[in-house]
């Protein structure tokens, strides 16, 4: 190895490690090694100063706002800036009020679309997957592009689309009322939750009395009511955009796992299902993890589909939406800021149950 | 309106008031007098403005280089994708433009953190200007800058369906029953009678026809929750109930005016910005504006949408800022701006004369003596958004009027609590 005259020390880490500098450096005191410190820190040195700049400073920055009454047309550490400590945290979780309501509402549409859409667009992305990785398939480089299309398509512009398709008058509604005879609902101004429907359909119109308490300044019968219809249509967009992106991670773990391993569960008399539930799945589980992750931390940020689709109904928006709106528009940048670390709390602490219960590795 | 022509002369008392206060006032509002700095030639201003296409752009350009060559200054302009954002980004930064387009309802943001340099007073007494529109750039009793100019909700009529269904002149609505009237007759099976935004800005109007309002008259409180909003309110969802009053969205427009031209609706209720929008989207419909119709006691009303011309208190040039909205605010270029764009003179003697030059827009000058403005209070917009949402549920009945009110004048007033 070209790098044995820095690895001097017998440590056995010190040989796989590719940074020495990073070493326990107490040590290694003697002149040479603090030499290579210094210079493995000025050779990442830009490398951290953007991270520095770009991201700690400004999270920083934000934490700083979140309790203050910033309205962002001062400079934030002007005179005109107030500490206000908890309050803009207080205004979310313990005030009723509108910014609480709002507040709870977002959490409860966001909710029910990653409850939704994280399994649908997984179990999808994992049968597309297999679909074009079997050897016998025709065109398979068709398919693989035209699933991955999706993905590739700007966000905003995939939305357009699909407002036009679900407007009231639109094709989806034509199609339903040429083949059924069905007078389809305007679906993205449509504010009734799927679970309501359904209990409305049972003969359930008015809630409980225990329903009628409340949680984050919204009622436990509207904690319940499931996605909206208008939610229904973004779920169904995500799933179509982002399963490509994840058939493409689950395609390079699928072709990694060799046609021996398949052989010899088909020689010991797997059927196909025991095979792909014993051999296959428990082999993708790294990367099922990874798309799990991913998947959940992205759904719970959904931000552009919102712009373009919540304007005009409350069952639609998002937490990130809220804080953006509540910044740019009520010029209540602490409010904002304390909307966006709520987030960012709930996202580590899901990601970190999540993580508990999918493990990535079955032997630890 | 004896009270309001009075206003620039009170601006000291206010101020005065405001200073004594301490709401963080600068110390040298409380004579009145705003100190005015720099040079009044050789200055180079910035000029920032959001622009509804290229024909606003054109007009604010050529006269941005008028002014420069007349004054011996220069002016940079810049046309701003997203205004707010950007003049945001500018005040936070501490290099705000000198003048910039500010918006009525983002007036008191500004305002209240002393950003806004209190000069309207300097370039013309109020009572030249619209009452309404010199209320909407107040604060604390200071007219903090002056109207550029403003739009007016009207009626809009398509002429050629009116035909078609048999109405003449004398059936144009004067009032609510004779409106229900002729939207029952124009709605059809692919045309609804009436389009109307689903938002307080186009259903505030109906509150005003009924003698309601949004704030009381000294404006320290929020009055949603009325006799008179709720009738009006209770109108308006009867009317969508009938399916011969429909949302845009119901009609698959995003707005009023896209129904109308669509020829999906025979009326709509949008301001002056849709003779633009006609004519260049839907040159082929024919159609007329005519005054908002009065409510069941009579009463006139309509909603105002206003911007003015914004200098920052930091200005490093504000001599030369105010010069340059001294020309801007001009009768003469007010009509240029007019002609040019379709916005509506907010000086009283030119939007006359505007009007009477151009009998089309008469119907959107004729509201500007009794029309509401937008309400400008800090958070405002999160508090309309959530009334806003609930209106498309008006039509289907998911939304009750008493409570929507109820709980705009709860929100409302929540934002008024210190």
């Amino acid at each position: 190895m070209t790098t044995a005259p820095l690895d001097s020390t017998p440590s056995a880490s010190a040989a796989t490690s590719p940074l020495p500098f990073l070493r326990g450096a107490t040590h290694q005191r003697s002149s040479a090694t603090r030499g290579h410190n210094v210079f493995g820190w000025l050779f990442v040195s830009p490398a951290l100063a953007i991270l520095l700049i770009f991201l700690v400073v400004p999270i920083g920055l934000a934490l700083y706002v979140s309790f203050t009454d910033w309205s962002g047309v001062t400079s934030p550490f002007g005179s005109t800036v107030h500490f206000v400590g908890l309050a803009n945290y207080r205004a979310l979780l313990t005030q009723p009020g509108l910014t609480q309501s709002n507040f709870g509402t977002s959490i409860r549409n966001n909710f029910y679309y990653v409850l939704f859409t994280v399994p649908l667009q997984t179990v999808l992305a994992l049968w597309l997957a297999i679909i074009v990785n079997n050897r016998f398939l025709k065109g398979r480089g068709l398919f693989r592009t035209a699933f991955y299309f999706p993905s590739v398509t700007s966000s905003v512009a995939i939305t357009v689309v699909f407002i036009f398709l679900f407007q009231s008058g639109g094709a989806v509604n034509q199609i339903l009322h040429g083949l059924f005879g069905i007078n389809g609902p305007n679906w993205l101004y449509d504010t009734r939750g799927v679970f309501t429907l359904i209990l409305n359909g049972l003969g359930v119109h008015n809630p409980p009395g225990w329903a009628n308490g409340q949680f984050l300044g919204v009622t436990w019968w509207d904690w319940l009511a499931g996605p909206s219809l208008g939610m229904c249509v973004l779920i169904i967009q995500i799933t179509w955009t982002t399963s490509g992106t994840f058939m493409l991670m689950f395609l390079a773990s699928l072709q990694n796992i060799s046609g021996e391993v398949e052989e010899a569960g088909a020689v010991d008399g797997a059927s196909p299902w025991q095979r792909f539930r014993y051999v296959t799945l428990p082999m993708l589980r790294p990367t099922l993890v990874l798309v799990l992750t991913l998947g959940l931390i992205s759904t719970w940020q959904v931000f552009d589909q919102i712009v373009l689709t919540g304007q005009n109904n409350a069952t639609m928006t998002t937490p990130a939406y809220e804080s953006y709106y509540v910044s740019f528009q009520d010029n209540a940048f602490g409010q904002g800021a304390a909307i966006a670390f709520m987030l960012f709390l709930l996202i580590v602490v899901l990601t970190l149950i999540q993580r508990r219960f999918v493990k990535e590795d079955l032997t630890k | 309106m004896k009270k309001r022509n009075a206003l620039a002369s009170m601006a000291l008392a206010g101020a005065l008031v405001a200073g004594a206060s301490g709401t963080g006032f600068a110390a040298a509002h409380a004579h009145a007098k705003v100190t005015l700095t720099g040079k009044t030639h050789g200055v180079t201003l910035t000029l920032m403005f959001g622009s509804s296409g290229p024909a606003e752009t054109a007009a604010v350009n050529a006269a941005a280089k008028a002014w420069g060559k007349t004054s011996h200054n220069k002016v940079n302009v810049i046309n701003a994708s997203n205004l707010q954002q950007q003049l945001d980004q500018g005040f936070a930064g501490g290099t705000p433009p000198d003048v910039f387009y500010l918006s009525s309802t983002q007036m008191e943001t500004l305002a209240k953190q002393g950003q806004l340099l209190p000069y309207a007073s300097l370039v013309g007494p109020a009572k030249q200007f619209y009452p309404a529109l010199v209320k909407a750039f107040s604060y604390n009793h200071t007219w903090y800058c002056v109207p550029k100019d403003f739009s007016n909700l009207a009626l809009e009529i398509n002429t050629q369906m009116w035909k078609a269904a048999g109405l003449t002149n004398a059936d144009i609505p004067k009032n609510w029953s004779q409106l229900q009237a002729d939207a029952k007759k124009l709605t059809t099976g692919s045309v609804a009678g009436l389009s109307i935004g689903n938002t307080l800005d186009r259903i505030g109007a109906f509150f005003a026809e009924n003698g309601g309002s949004y704030m009381n008259k000294t404006g320290t409180k929020f009055v949603f929750n009325s006799p008179a909003n709720l009738q009006a309110l209770n109108f308006v969802q009867s009317m969508a109930k009938q399916g011969i009053m429909k949302f845009p969205q119901q009609l698959g427009a995003s707005w009023a005016g896209e129904a109308f031209g669509e020829g999906k609706a025979a009326m709509a209720t949008e301001g002056n910005w849709i003779i633009g929008a006609m004519k260049s989207s839907y040159p082929s419909i024919k159609w007329e504006a005519v005054p908002m119709p009065a409510g069941p006691k009579g009463v006139k009303g309509t909603l105002t949408f206003t911007n003015c011309w914004g200098i920052p208190a930091s200005s490093q040039h504000s001599a030369a800022a105010v010069n340059f909205v001294k020309y801007l605010a001009s009768p003469a270029q007010q009509l240029r701006f007019a002609n040019a764009f379709g916005v509506l003179p907010s000086r009283i003697a030119t939007a006359n004369l505007y009007a009477k030059r151009n009998p089309s827009v008469a119907a959107f000058v004729q509201g500007a003596r009794y029309a509401l403005p937008q309400v400008g209070t800090v958070g405002w917009p999160t508090v309309q958004a959530s009334f806003d949402n609930q209106v498309l549920g008006l039509a289907t009945g998911a939304s009750n009027p008493a409570t929507m009110l109820n709980q705009l004048e709860q929100n409302a007033q929540a934002l008024l609590r210190p």
